[in-house]
């Protein structure tokens, strides 16, 4: 029989098609037909331990498991006869002898598939009297509440932790009644996709901390919206109750995020109600910060703005956030072009713009398709931690055999066997030369490359492949040589027949393009913005001290300007320093507004809770501003408007990753000394993930520190522990030194975003390390 | 559990696997690995377990399993799954005859009860305890297939079946 | 015929004389009416009055923040918020019943999982001001601690019937 041979089988009488060798209960689930189960699971491998699934099956005399029976034809199966319920109610009797009784204390309860399926199949009384099961409590980190008395050994997570999170952390230790799940070892779940096992858990074992007894399944109302952190833009419901966000669940979406989300879109939320909210306009009055009312504020902007702008637009610039919405970055560009500004841009970590960019970069392909690749090469990318969706996307191909390989100046902690080509910011340049010259590229620095065993095997790896991917990560973004970086993949690529995708940093990287929300002719980007004094500053959702590549010259250009307005949803210590007026902004979940993920997907989604305070959106804001000034084309009434109005600009472009790049460019970084690897750790991306208090206590989150090897630290007399005082450019700060065998020599990775490293300068460059 | 993907393996294979134990213990287990496929080189864990523990004196410590997690390149909590699961590991020391009393239903009909209860008293020691000595460890076991001579009990890797409590006496007296 | 009988029953009051008899009859009949506030009528252990939170013996407040009875509630009366209290248990950081609403349907103490909210035999109240109709938790834990030995009588009393 061959596997794609359709049979004919009998369900309860129902007469049903599926392909030969599918399992019985993925067929009756397609079919509506409701089986109760607790192991199974879609997306997961079938361990068949939990018999809840069990079903009579004509001329088998036994039951059998529906999850773990592939279908044959002919096959007649009854799911509610005599045998198959009290199979189902057996087996419900006995997992209910251990689990305790406690459902009003447990945060499962009214959501939970045990309580659920206890209904229709468990008894009203136990027959147990023997003593109940009591498993102590494990501390697994400051995302997840763990209660295993609870549990009935389904093993979802432990799976979960295998086949998905990629790293084992959670086992079934012991032996029967003994059996417990745990880590054996006090140890936390570090995982970025650990908080989905708080889904797939069904019963109360695994329950989210920060929601721990917060509110019930059914005071929740649930509101569709979209993550607001990196480019997969992920499917979200929020969980809402009283004008409060107070959890985030996953919303299906087999084209984007599959089931799962990131722990970062999962707990982000925690940041809206963050001690720092900003919920009333503010004005600096002669050098203190004062509580106003919108009119006062609003009119200060559009005040300072004209002042500062005096005879010329080009006198302002506006910065702003990656992760504004497409409606905010188009009343925002269109704001600045009615003033007669072109100086607008939103990426702000960007600090090499020599290359001419493609008009529309995206991520060359599909999400869906990252599973079906053969052969990757990131460059400058840690993109678990950068796009966890994306980064398990590329394990589920590695796992089928994809070849992944990475140029990084970082080795990178990854879950699937891949080629890592370490190496400091410069030597990445030589590296990826040397890959082009192997695959026959030529031309400037690519001829004088050395080109060694490891170069011809990934150029093999991807000439080779079928489907091959060249990935641009933020790492690359970041890099004073992106102009090199960018032409040299694009040879690699081009060459090698692979598809040249970028890996945007932000929610919306894509969407700020397509809005128009870029310099336009002879307009400055964000670096030249912010190295050569304007006189007038918008900032949306930026803090200068975290969110720029060079944060220490953002600060000080800022703080030269005559005028600075920012919108925020957060009082920062960063834009209080340099800004004028603050204008509080609705955050994520109180705005409506549409994100362009990185497959070029419009995801449009309404504000799910009302802005706090006084705090309005973004697009709203822009818009009285645009009227106070008196620009034409400032009278939308509705976000869906504006969007209108900007997908009429957009036009249908479409993704293009096209561009005339070369690789005649001077090299800028030498890399003769010490470099500093300014990567922006997983938890200090926007704004808002950097306020989220649980996120902030995962290991994930590393403090402010100067991170060198053992081979680096032996040479300049460092040892772990000791405090340095690292000096860029002009600018020091004083770190504690951390011994990290990922970093390479010649380098110090001094993470960015980050309290203690936002006096310092770009991500990437030149350092010098002192005792203190 | 059989995961697909077979991730039983790590990402990251440790590579000083020369440190982790003596070479006489390395070529040991080495032996084992060779009965598998290379891909399926954690299949030696229970037999490298073992030897591990008979030369730790007979108890595993989270440190060993640990060290046998990186050398068959496993997850280490896939390691602690074996070592608590299977009766013959011990995870805290045990005194010098491990008298493993099997409890299971033969055993039981045929009067187990009775052999544990005679144990005890004669030991000085609760199932799960070791005499005061510390010359024996008591301990109840999952049937070991010895159903045919119930009711039985293993020491060291010697079966003793049919116990009564003389035989029992003489068993005891018998050990070195 | 029917107006002939008619007129004699109009002319000799026939239907007057009936009701006075009535009223004569009572007149002299023993009284049923309860002379509140000095006198009060019995109470059945199952009276629904103001609301109370009891303690276990030891002093810990009963209720562990299982919103069952905020379910339930057909008036939307009883608002909780609850969070986990440093020992790790379950607690209400908020209970809040608002009388103006409540319909005394005693739904709440049906619900109740662990015999925390009851409703009293209280029934003599008054608000002064109109933020006095919320009743909080530190109210009802009062009422609770006042009433504890009634309260402890009722529900044993009733628990045959539960």
């Amino acid at each position: 029989m061959s596997d794609d041979q359709m049979v004919t089988i009998q369900v309860d009488g129902r007469e049903l098609k599926a392909k030969a060798g599918t399992l019985l209960i993925e067929v009756t689930d397609a079919a509506g037909i409701n089986i109760p189960r607790f192991c199974y699971h879609k997306k997961l491998s079938i361990a068949a331990n939990c018999r809840m699934c069990l079903v009579e099956v004509a001329k088998v005399p036994k039951p059998l498991p529906a999850c773990a029976t592939p279908v044959n034809e002919g096959m007649q199966v009854y799911t509610r006869s005599p045998l198959a319920l009290a199979a189902q109610k057996g087996t419900m009797e006995f997992l209910l002898i251990n689990h305790p009784l406690d459902c009003p204390i447990c945060d499962q309860g009214g959501e939970c598939e045990l309580q659920d399926i206890a209904l229709g199949y468990g008894n009203d009384a136990s027959r147990f009297v023997e003593g109940k099961r009591v498993v102590p409590d494990r501390d697994i980190g400051p995302l997840i509440a763990t209660d295993f008395t609870r549990c009935i050994h389904c093993t979802r997570c432990v799976r979960f932790g295998a086949e998905i999170a990629g790293i084992r952390e959670l086992g079934a230790t012991g032996r029967g009644e003994h059996m417990e799940i745990g880590t054996y070892i006090e140890k936390s779940v570090d995982s970025e996709l650990s908080g989905n096992i708080i889904d797939i858990c069904p019963v109360g074992s695994l329950t989210s901390k920060p929601f721990l007894y917060s509110a019930r399944a059914w005071e929740l109302v649930q509101r569709k919206s979209i993550a607001p952190h990196d480019s997969v833009g992920s499917s979200l419901n929020l969980h809402v109750r009283r004008n409060q966000v107070m959890r985030v669940h996953p919303r299906d979406n087999e084209a984007v995020n599959e089931c799962w989300i990131s722990d970062r879109d999962r707990f982000s939320y925690e940041g809206l109600y963050s001690a720092d909210r900003l919920t009333r306009p503010l004005v600096k009055k002669s050098g203190n910060w004062v509580e106003t009312d919108w009119q006062e504020a609003l009119e200060a902007v559009a005040q300072g703005l004209k002042r500062a702008r005096g005879t010329s637009g080009n006198r302002l610039g506006a910065l702003l956030s990656p992760g504004a919405t497409l409606e905010e970055f188009y009343l925002a560009q269109k704001l600045m072009r009615g003033l007669g500004s072109e100086n607008i841009d939103f990426r702000l970590r960007q600090s090499d713009f020599r290359a001419e960019e493609p008009a529309y970069p995206w991520l060359g392909q599909t999400i869906a398709q990252l599973d079906e690749l053969n052969a990757a090469l990131l460059i400058g990318s840690n993109i678990r931690k950068e796009q966890p969706i994306l980064g398990h996307r590329l394990r589920k191909a590695a796992l089928t055999g994809a070849q992944i390989s990475f140029i990084n100046p970082l080795e990178l902690e990854l879950n699937y066997h891949a080629t890592q080509l370490v190496n400091s910011p410069a030597g990445m340049i030589s590296d990826l030369a040397a890959v082009a010259k192997a695959l026959g590229g030529y031309g400037g620095l690519i001829d004088s490359a050395e080109v060694s065993d490891v170069h011809h095997r990934l150029a093999e790896q991807l000439r080779t492949a079928e489907r091959a991917t060249v990935l641009l990560g933020n790492i690359a973004v970041a890099h004073p040589d992106y102009a090199l970086i960018q032409g040299l993949a694009r040879i690699i690529a081009g060459n090698s027949g692979s598809l040249l995708g970028y890996l945007p940093e932000a929610a919306n990287s894509v969407g700020g393009r397509l809005a128009g929300a870029l310099p336009g002719n002879d307009g400055s980007n964000a670096q030249e913005m912010l190295s050569n004094p304007h006189k007038g500053y918008l900032l949306m959702g930026v803090e200068p001290g975290f969110d720029c590549w060079n944060p220490a010259r953002a600060m000080e250009t800022l703080g030269q300007a005559e005028f600075v307005a920012a919108l925020s949803a957060f009082r920062s210590q960063s834009l209080e320093q340099v800004a004028d007026v603050i204008l509080p902004i609705a955050a994520f979940a109180e705005t409506s507004g549409t994100y362009v993920n990185a497959q070029g997907e419009w995801q449009s989604f309404s504000g799910a809770v009302a802005p706090a305070g006084e705090s309005r959106p973004a697009w709203k804001v822009l818009r009285v501003l645009g009227n106070l000034l008196d620009l034409p084309g400032f009278d939308q009434v509705s976000s869906e408007e504006i969007l209108a109005e900007a997908r009429q600009v957009a036009g249908d472009r479409k993704p293009d990753n096209s561009a005339d790049g070369g690789v005649a460019y001077e090299r800028l970084l030498a890399g003769v000394g010490l470099t500093r690897i300014g990567d922006v750790p997983i938890y200090a991306l926007d704004p808002l993930v950097r306020r989220a208090a649980s996120l902030q206590k995962t290991r994930d989150a590393i403090e402010a520190s100067s991170r060198i090897n053992a081979r680096e630290a032996a040479m300049a007399g460092l040892a772990d522990g000791d405090k340095v005082v690292v000096k860029q450019d002009k600018n020091s700060a004083k770190l504690r030194v951390v011994i990290d065998p990922t970093v390479p020599d010649g380098c110090v990775r001094i993470p960015a975003g980050l309290v203690g490293t936002d006096t310092l300068g770009g991500q990437i460059g030149d350092v010098t390390l002192e005792k203190a | 559990m059989g995961f697909k993907n077979v991730p039983m393996s790590v990402a990251k294979p440790s590579v000083n696997k020369e440190s982790l134990f003596s070479p006489e213990l390395r070529a040991e287990i080495d032996k084992w690995i060779a009965k598998y496929p290379q891909e399926w080189r954690q299949s030696a864990v229970m037999a490298a377990l073992m030897l591990v523990q008979e030369e730790n004196g007979g108890y595993l410590t989270t440190d060993l399993m640990d060290k046998v997690a990186a050398y068959l390149d496993m997850a280490p909590i896939a390691v602690y799954e074996v070592a608590s699961f299977y009766s013959m590991y011990e995870l805290k020391p045990v005194g010098k005859h491990k008298i493993c009393v099997c409890t299971n239903v033969s055993c039981m009909i045929n009067g187990s009860d009775q052999i544990v209860e005679y144990l005890e008293k004669k030991l000085g020691a609760k199932l799960g305890q070791s005499s005061a000595d510390g010359r024996y460890t008591l301990k109840e076991v999952e049937c070991l297939g010895a159903c045919g001579g119930a009711p039985m009990f293993q020491i060291g890797n010697k079966y003793y079946e049919n116990l009564t409590p003389e035989l029992i006496d003489s068993i005891l007296a018998g050990l070195e | 015929m029917n107006v002939l009988r008619d007129y004699i029953k109009s002319l000799f009051l026939l239907e007057l004389m009936r009701g006075l008899a009535l009223t004569g009859r009572y007149l002299f009949k023993k009284k049923f009416t309860v002379q509140y506030p000095e006198e009060k009528a019995p109470i059945s252990p199952r009276f629904r009055g103001l609301h109370a939170q009891r303690r276990y013996a030891s002093g810990e407040e009963r209720c562990i923040a299982c919103k069952l009875c905020e379910a339930t509630c057909p008036a939307l009366a009883i608002t909780i918020e609850a969070e986990p209290r440093a020992d790790g248990s379950r607690r209400t950081t908020r209970y809040d019943i608002d009388l103006f609403k409540c319909i005394f349907c005693g739904y709440c103490q049906e619900s109740c999982p662990v015999d925390a909210i009851v409703e009293t035999r209280l029934y003599e109240y008054h608000f002064e001001n109109r933020e006095d109709a919320i009743m909080t938790k530190e109210k009802l834990l009062a009422m609770g601690d006042k009433f504890e030995q009634q309260l402890a009588a009722d529900i044993a009393a009733q628990s045959q019937y539960r």
